[in-house]
């Protein structure tokens, strides 16, 4: 274990950075996605929110890369006191880490409350999440390389059959209900981007990982292949859905990429229902988007007081399911998220542009070749 | 020492591995019941209830409703005992019935009465009679529907024209009466009469979009079965407000959903019925708005072919014998369609046509201001077509 630093050998390469971003990005927020996005904007044509906050994220990204590439090796936990000075950084520092804790409480709180309701009815909360908090404590103690390699085997197989999952719904699928483009003009799209953004919080993991990667020129194209994928992801999603329930139907269901998925039944595949299949592949999603912000938050600990990661990973999995369980009910929970999101927005959107210009102002860290 | 412990340790990680075999709540499918249909009816207090009730077994509730759970029950060891003869008809399913005002709470009232609790995820149909949607609206009898978490929203509704627990009873044996109506909605390519299936999930989109719709309706006789027109629902009220004929649905089919088979049959001048099977239909409804006058035009081509005629003595199939034919196609077609219009804007003053999702999409702006009342407005609006029939071919005869 080599805790505070990054040893030789816990380096990732550049795709794996990428698989980060994307396994972070898909999340909890794309079962509820669709019927945020059309509350918020009430218009069909909330696809095109998608992608304009897409390229806002990747603006986002950009200016994260570009910070963490003028510090090179170090994460943002190690260069913020270079810039702001040490109390500021610890202040910074401190708001990023319980971001990190809250993220990985509410995924593992939605986690929760979806396999309570749909899948394993009867178990009881605790017991589904604390063998999942355990096994991604398990993952965690062997550092990000070990994180990292999970997660390339997670990847394909969650594209693979959400994918499948969803596209076999074009059976419902009928184009009209996506008709007329811009029926109501381009203010409700621009109504739809707040919360598309929610669901594009992960890139800011990238403030962690370059210092990781073993070929750190290359972090702006892991940024860009890990915000591209979730936004295709994301926009095929959210057409195929509002596709096959209209958006009268999406606004008032609780889950409506899942039901979605149940609204239809295919005869004569090997799988009649495929919810359960969505919801095996969709477990690993969440599985790694609370893995990585574990280990964010633990890592920012660990580098706040140059102290072993080890004992924090440990003393993270208590605050972490306290918090999950905090939450009274379900709208409690989504209220979490979404304040998170909102935070997120400001911290990841605002901050590493400050921080850049500083740094650039006052010429901190080495300029990127 | 340490060695020690991390013995003790494996051999309890290994005992507790042998705990782990099993799901945390599982339930086996013999210990369920699984219903695959579901009937809606207004109260009709059963014999048993009527007994149990004698004795006291009561709870407080008003009679609003009566359901019908169709179970499929396994296949247990006393049925393979008897294999060989193939005796009682009501074998293949089993239909209970419950009276009160909450459908969560009188299915949870099945779990006094048998030993195996009811399961949703397998419920393939829902009818509702049309008595009980008269009354209420689908809103409140569907709510605890489309809550539930079992139910999936695959699941078919149909209305009945009578009794939906007659409609959940046959006298074939080894028929469930559940999935045969949800194989019956298959059979669009053989027939314009069944309308596209409405699912859970188009049910709730069509309620909550506030527009009037259209369910399949089923007729009963004699415990068989029929689809046969459709009940219509009106948007604001979302309560049954009447039908529409078979006929009237063929008429419906042309501009309203793709025809994808059935059977124009008309009658040649000299009194014999001659047949058209459309194979390939296309439709527009293609709205018009000047100023604050809205009006839509429907135009529709088929192509088909002439399967019977039974002119005496035969006309051989020329051109120009075609020609007459799909002209008096196109009239048939035409009165189908008039008959339907009529009904919609003049009896029942609903569209179920699917006339507000072209003005939607063609005029946004329009829409907007007339969809509160459209209902109302779509009956007074002017509304012109025209059919093009073509014959392509007479199958594989030639005279």
């Amino acid at each position: 274990m080599s805790g505070i630093n990054n040893g030789p050998k816990d380096q990732i390469t550049t795709s794996q950075a990428a698989v980060m971003v994307i396994n972070y990005m898909l999340g909890a927020g794309i079962l509820t996605l669709p019927r945020t996005m059309v509350e918020a904007a009430k218009t069909s044509d909330v696809w095109m929110s998608i992608l304009i906050s897409g390229v806002i994220i990747l603006v986002a990204g950009w200016v994260i890369v570009k910070l963490c590439r003028r510090f090179q090796g170090k994460t943002v936990f190690q260069f913020m006191p270079e810039i702001t000075g040490k109390w500021i950084a610890f202040i910074i520092s401190m708001i990023i880490i319980t971001y990190f804790i809250t993220i990985s409480a509410f995924e593992i709180r939605i986690m929760a409350e979806v396999t309570g309701f749909y899948l394993l009815e009867g178990t009881p909360a605790w017991a589904i999440v604390m063998t999942f908090m355990w096994v991604g404590l398990y993952l965690i103690l062997g550092g990000i390389n070990c994180i990292a390699r999970l997660y390339e085997i997670i990847l394909p197989i969650t594209l693979v059959f959400f994918l499948i999952a969803i596209l076999l719904s074009s059976r419902i699928f009928d184009v009209n209900h996506l008709r007329p483009l811009l029926g109501s003009g381009i203010k409700p799209v621009l109504q739809g981007i707040k919360p598309s953004l929610l669901s594009f919080t992960g890139y800011e993991i990238m403030l962690v990982t370059t210092a990781f990667m073993k070929n750190p020129k290359k972090a702006n194209k892991a940024m860009m292949a890990g915000i591209v994928v979730p936004v295709i992801i994301y926009l095929i999603t959210v057409i195929m859905v509002i596709g096959g329930m209209s958006i009268n139907g999406v606004e008032k269901r609780t889950w409506p990429t899942l039901d979605l998925v149940r609204s239809f039944e295919v005869q004569g595949l090997f799988f009649e229902r495929f919810e359960s299949l969505l919801l095996v592949i969709w477990i690993m999603q969440i599985f790694s988007t609370f893995t990585v912000t574990h280990y964010a938050a633990s890592l920012g600990w660990s580098q706040l007081f140059k102290k072993n990661v080890r004992p924090f990973i440990f003393a993270m999995l208590p605050v972490i399911y306290l918090i999950a369980m905090i939450p009274k009910d379900i709208n409690e929970a989504f209220k979490l998220g979404d304040m998170f999101g909102n935070v997120s927005v400001y911290l990841f959107g605002g901050i590493p542009l400050i921080l850049l210009l500083i740094s650039i102002l006052l010429k901190k860290g080495a300029k990127p070749n | 020492m340490k060695r020690s412990l991390y013995f003790v340790l494996r051999i309890a990680a290994a005992i507790l591995l042998i705990l782990n075999t099993g799901c945390w709540s599982s339930n086996e499918i013999e210990d369920v019941s699984v219903y695959v249909g579901l009937g809606l009816d207004v109260a009709q207090v059963s014999e048993f209830e009527r007994g149990i009730e004698k004795q006291g077994a009561s709870y407080p509730r008003e009679k609003v409703l009566t359901a019908t759970v169709q179970i499929v029950p396994p296949i247990t060891g006393k049925g393979q005992k008897q294999g060989g003869s193939s005796s009682t008809p009501s074998e293949a399913y089993m239909n209970e019935k419950l009276t009160g005002d909450s459908i969560i709470q009188i299915f949870r009232q099945f779990s006094l009465r048998r030993d195996r609790p009811l399961i949703g995820h397998h419920l393939k149909v829902i009818v509702v009679s049309s008595e009980l949607a008269k009354r209420y609206s689908l809103e409140q009898i569907f709510d605890f529907i489309l809550r539930d978490n079992d139910i999936r929203p695959s699941c078919l509704v149909l209305v009945s024209h009578r009794n939906a627990f007659e409609a959940l009873s046959t006298n074939e044996p080894g028929e469930v009466p559940a999935l045969y109506l949800a194989g019956l909605v298959d059979n669009r390519y053989r027939s314009n009469k069944i309308i596209p299936p409405v699912t859970l999930i188009k049910l709730d989109s069509a309620m909550q979009s506030g527009s009037s719709f259209l369910l399949q309706n089923v007729v009963t006789a004699q415990n068989d079965h029929k689809f046969s027109g459709a009940g219509i629902f009106k948007g604001s009220t979302k309560k049954w407000v009447g039908e529409l004929s078979q006929l009237d649905l063929e008429g419906l089919s042309w501009f309203s959903f793709d025809v994808k088979g059935g059977a124009l049959k008309t009658y040649a001048p000299e009194g014999y019925s001659i047949t058209y099977e459309p194979k390939n239909s296309k439709s527009k409804i293609i709205p018009k708005v000047e100023g604050n006058d809205i009006s839509f035009h429907i135009k529709v081509s088929s192509e088909g072919r002439l399967i019977e005629d039974w002119s005496f003595p035969e006309i051989p199939s020329s051109g120009q014998y075609m020609r007459e034919l799909e002209k008096q196609f196109e009239k048939e077609a035409r009165k189908q369609i008039q008959q339907v219009l009529h009904k919609m804007q003049h009896v029942y003053r609903v569209d179920v046509g699917g006339f507000n999702k072209q003005l939607r999409i063609k005029y946004p702006k329009v829409w907007n201001k007339v969809k509160e009342d459209w209902d109302e407005t779509f009956s007074n609006i002017p509304i012109t077509y025209e059919i093009d029939m073509k014959i392509t071919d007479f199958g594989s005869s030639t005279d």
